[in-house]
């Protein structure tokens, strides 16, 4: 009774759509049935009843193969506005049989395949997503597809889960290295020397030992006044273009001093926002919804 | 399934799949296809084998013409628009034209629609030529191919789990197909005459003429000239004599009916009051008009014609099996009252073309005078001639054949002795007549199914007393067989037990090719009055039908069983199976170590669960990777399993 209730539901929540294969299996039908019914061959009408019912099993077989699968969406990455991210969904197959051949859409697009999700097994698919713009979205109107097993009919299952995200503005703009550059003041004068530092590609040219170079090292020289008079201050008021580049630009910044760990602060016209104090995300989210 | 482990590893592309279905569906069409378009087919293998690149424009040009000129070539001679209303014609030219479009599109190396399709499409047109067992098996064989290629593509997985989904598929529907095909509605229409179903060989056996002479050497063959399915019950040994011919003019050599244009009366329906047995007959080419009957022929069989003689022909020769169903009473003699031309060439007979005999007979006239007595007399006169049966006997001065059979050679075969007879008893002015056909050996009985073959050819007598024609077994008046007819005979009873094979085998087929291949409307209302009249024969049915789908059910349970790729994950599965009611299911990437690990950290218990699932899991890595494994190992780990579980229970 479990499992027929089961497969009411299943069958409830599950479409199914005709393809252009069911209609050869009907015209097929056809045919077979006139040649069987006007010549009494017996081995057509064999073929018949096999056609048919093997289209009629492949009804409740895809019904199953599809119905058992319970997708859901898992924490995912950052997202940013124009570019491809990946959105974690997590299909879980509570059945004791294999499903086979899963296609994953989203707005029509198929967007992922599973060739197989194990019994009792759970598969962890990336989609790929890339948000139009800054701000909160949600990704919906996502669903399962399988032909399995003849093709003949195309099964979908909506994933009523729905994805809640928020994409930061599109990173983009002027390097912070080449800001720093600009902005030399902002980072006092050098003093002692305090050693060498492996190269990230955020220091200056002119602090490269080329000594380390020879030996095959890429190092700089590190002078002790840097991280002492670091001050990284972003004034979003003062920066050029319009208000979408430059929060670009400060999205940019903000990623480039998280991978360097320098603090920073981001001012905007009733607000400022320090990195040790908000933390990054919280400064990201901001700028999204600026 | 251990069999098919190596399919493990083959994934076959898609057009790999479609060569695959392609080769099984033609296999079959090859035997029917002309010369020309084999060359075709034979030149797009070699295409296919030795270009591994898409084919370009010209080459799909020059495989055009060539197919063209393949498809005008093969039916060269049988082609005009008239033709085409000839269907096996039709027919061949679409499947001869599919060939040549489907070629076109595979050297392409495309797949599309009509390429994906085709196979079917060749399958269903080639039903239109094949209708045996064999053919039988082999739809059934490449549905369930096809439907493998068709999972296979579809699961894009190897060729094992597509086999297993494919006969799981294959499975589940078996049981409607059986359903289907007795209880879905049939209408009575003839089987199609076109196709290659007939055989052109001729069969010996039975002929409308009796030859005395060298044509009469006779080769004992095991062909099967019919096959006969009783419906009630199987008649006596001495009864299973099947009407072939009515022979009544002795031209010497040889023994003839009498001619066509002779006006006889109609058949009168034999009176008697016993009841008809009914039974259905297959009867394989032979390539002459006689239809054979049960003596004595109760009614004419539908679309034949039945003579005075009780002799059934039809109007062309039988040329490819025919099945019709007669009914006839089991006996000796029927009553008739024959015309005068009738019984003038029953009794005419040349008293110079026998002298001896003709004395003999004179004698036995003389001596009695009832004919009954007359008949008796010639028997004994056979008899005390100590005439000697056999198949390859010394020919007979044929210009006095009677003479020579009884009083020189005296040796011969059923021939011999029913002309001999006959000639004896029309010269002591009892009407006879030769009678050929079959006399069937119950040796090829099984069950209500009786198999008749060429060497159950026979010729016996019938005589006219007291207003019937009554049978006569001349060939019983043998006094001997000869050493040389029973090292042939015994020949072909030295080996019993292939020879009971061979009859349950025919026996199958029969059954087969009577529930299967000419199963029509008349079965299903044959199993419906059975139905009715007998409540046993129903639980029985529904039993079968309820047996059937256990058996199905069986095979799908052991098909779709769970499969470990060793002893120990088989062990551990009750405690996988477990844990995953609880809710908690494994990931893909995770290691068995992390995943029980995962659920001590999830589900904090008493240390002893804990315990018991970390020993689990050691013990399943130890058997797993390390050398030293022991055979207690198994073992201990179901004993950590199953106390794992007892504990969680408790």
């Amino acid at each position: 009774m479990k499992s027929l209730r089961t497969y009411i539901q299943i069958h409830k929540t599950t479409k199914r759509h005709a393809t252009r294969f069911s209609i050869v299996v009907v015209v097929l039908l056809f045919g077979l049935f006139m040649e069987a019914y006007m010549h009494d061959f017996n081995l057509v009408y064999i073929l018949l009843f096999f056609v048919f019912s093997l289209a009629f099993s492949a009804g409740p077989i895809g019904l199953l193969n599809l119905g058992n699968l319970e997708a859901v969406f898992k924490p995912s990455g950052r997202f940013f506005a124009q570019q491809e991210s990946m959105i974690s969904l997590s299909v879980q197959n509570t059945s004791q049989s294999h499903s086979w051949s899963i296609y994953i859409y989203h707005n029509r697009l198929q967007v992922a395949f599973m060739p197989t999700v194990k019994a009792h097994n759970t598969h962890l698919v990336q989609l790929p997503y890339t948000a139009q713009k800054r701000g909160d979205f949600v990704y919906d109107t996502c669903y399962l597809e399988s032909k399995y097993p003849l093709s003949t009919v195309r099964f979908t299952r909506e994933i009523t889960d729905k994805y809640h995200g928020i994409a930061y503005p599109q990173p983009k703009g002027l390097s912070l290295f080449a800001y720093i550059q600009q902005h030399n003041a902002n980072w006092g004068e050098e003093k002692e020397f305090d050693g060498l530092r492996v190269y990230d590609g955020s220091q200056r040219l002119s602090h490269i030992h080329w000594a380390s170079v020879a030996k095959g090292e890429l190092s700089v020289k590190h002078f002790s006044k840097e991280a002492h008079t670091q001050n990284l201050h972003f004034n979003f008021e003062t920066l050029e273009g319009n208000p979408e580049t430059r929060l670009s630009q400060l999205c940019l910044w903000v990623l480039e001093c998280e991978k360097h760990h320098l603090p920073f602060s981001v001012a905007f016209s009733h607000k400022v926002l320090h990195s040790n104090k908000e933390g990054i995300d919280e400064i990201l989210i901001w700028l999204a919804h600026y | 399934m251990r069999y098919l482990s190596g399919l493990h590893t083959i994934r076959p592309s898609a057009l790999r799949l479609l060569d695959m279905a392609y080769l099984v569906v033609l296999l079959p069409l090859l035997i029917m296809l002309k010369i020309p378009m084999l060359l075709f087919v034979l030149l797009v293998f070699v295409l296919l084998i030795f270009q591994k690149s898409p084919a370009k424009s010209l080459h799909l040009v020059l495989l055009f013409l060539f197919g063209m000129i393949a498809i005008y070539l093969s039916l060269y001679g049988a082609f005009s628009f008239k033709g085409l209303s000839r269907l096996k014609l039709f027919i061949e030219l679409l499947i001869y034209v599919l060939l040549v479009v489907v070629a076109l599109q595979r050297v392409t190396q495309r797949i599309n629609f009509y390429l994906l399709i085709s196979p079917i499409l060749l399958l269903a047109l080639s039903l239109f030529f094949y209708h045996s067992m064999f053919m039988l098996l082999y739809v059934i064989l490449e549905i369930f191919f096809l439907l493998w290629m068709i999972l296979a593509h579809r699961m894009q997985s190897d060729l094992r789990e597509s086999f297993r989904s494919s006969m799981l598929m294959f499975m589940y529907s078996l049981p409607w197909v059986v359903v289907l095909f007795i209880f879905f509605p049939r209408i009575s229409f003839e089987h199609a005459t076109y196709g290659f179903k007939g055989e052109t060989q001729k069969r010996m056996g039975h002929d409308g003429i009796m030859y005395l002479d060298t044509k009469a050497q006779l080769v004992p063959s095991e062909r099967i000239v019919m096959e006969i399915g009783f419906d009630t019950h199987l008649p006596p040994s001495n009864t299973l004599y099947f009407r072939g011919s009515i022979l009544y003019l002795d031209k010497n050599d040889h023994w003839e009916p009498l001619p066509q244009t002779t006006q006889r009366k109609k058949p009168a329906p034999i009176k008697t009051q016993d009841e008809a047995l009914g039974y259905k007959v297959t009867l394989y080419p032979t390539q002459k008009r006689w239809l054979y009957m049960l003596d004595m022929p109760a009614s004419p069989i539908a679309n034949a014609m039945l003579d005075a003689d009780l002799i059934t022909t039809v109007k062309e020769a039988v040329k490819e099996p025919l099945h019709y169903s007669a009914r006839s009473f089991v006996q000796s003699s029927y009553f008739e009252m024959p015309d005068t031309m009738t019984l003038g060439a029953a009794t005419s007979f040349s008293r110079d073309q026998n002298p001896k005999s003709y004395r003999a007979a004179q004698r036995i006239k003389e001596d009695f005078t009832d004919p009954k007595e007359r008949l008796s007399a010639i028997l004994t006169l056979l008899k005390s001639q100590q005439l000697t049966y056999t198949l390859k006997p010394d020919l007979l001065d044929i210009n006095h054949s009677t003479d020579s059979f009884i009083f020189d050679k005296k040796q011969g075969y059923c021939v011999h002795f029913a002309s001999s007879f006959v000639t004896l008893a029309r010269m002591v002015d009892i009407p006879a007549r030769v009678v050929t056909g079959y006399k069937a050996d119950l040796a090829n009985s099984l069950n209500l199914y009786l198999s008749i073959k060429e060497r159950d050819a026979h010729a016996w007598a019938e005589v006219y007393l007291d207003g019937h024609w009554v049978r006569v077994e001349t060939t019983s008046t043998a006094a001997n067989i000869d050493a040389q007819t029973q090292t042939a005979l015994a020949k072909q009873n030295k080996n019993k037990l292939l020879n009971t094979l061979n009859l349950y085998l025919l026996y199958a087929k029969y059954q087969t090719e009577t529930w299967i291949l000419h199963y029509s409307n008349l079965r299903q209302l044959q199993l419906l009055d059975y139905a009715k009249s007998n409540p046993r024969f129903v639980i029985i049915f529904i039993s079968s039908l309820l047996m059937m789908v256990l058996i199905t059910a069986a095979i799908i349970a052991y098909i779709s069983r769970p499969r470990f790729s060793s002893e120990q994950l088989a062990v551990l599965q009750p405690l996988l199976a477990y844990l995953q009611k609880k809710g908690h299911l494994r990931q893909n990437t995770e290691t068995l170590h992390q995943y029980l690990l995962r659920y001590n950290d999830e589900h904090q218990k008493q240390s002893e669960h804990n315990r018991l699932l970390l020993q689990v899991g050691a013990v399943y890595e130890k058997l797993t990777y390390a050398n030293n494994k022991e055979d207690t190992d198994i073992k201990h780990l179901k004993a950590l399993v199953r106390r794992f579980i007892s504990l969680e229970n408790d």
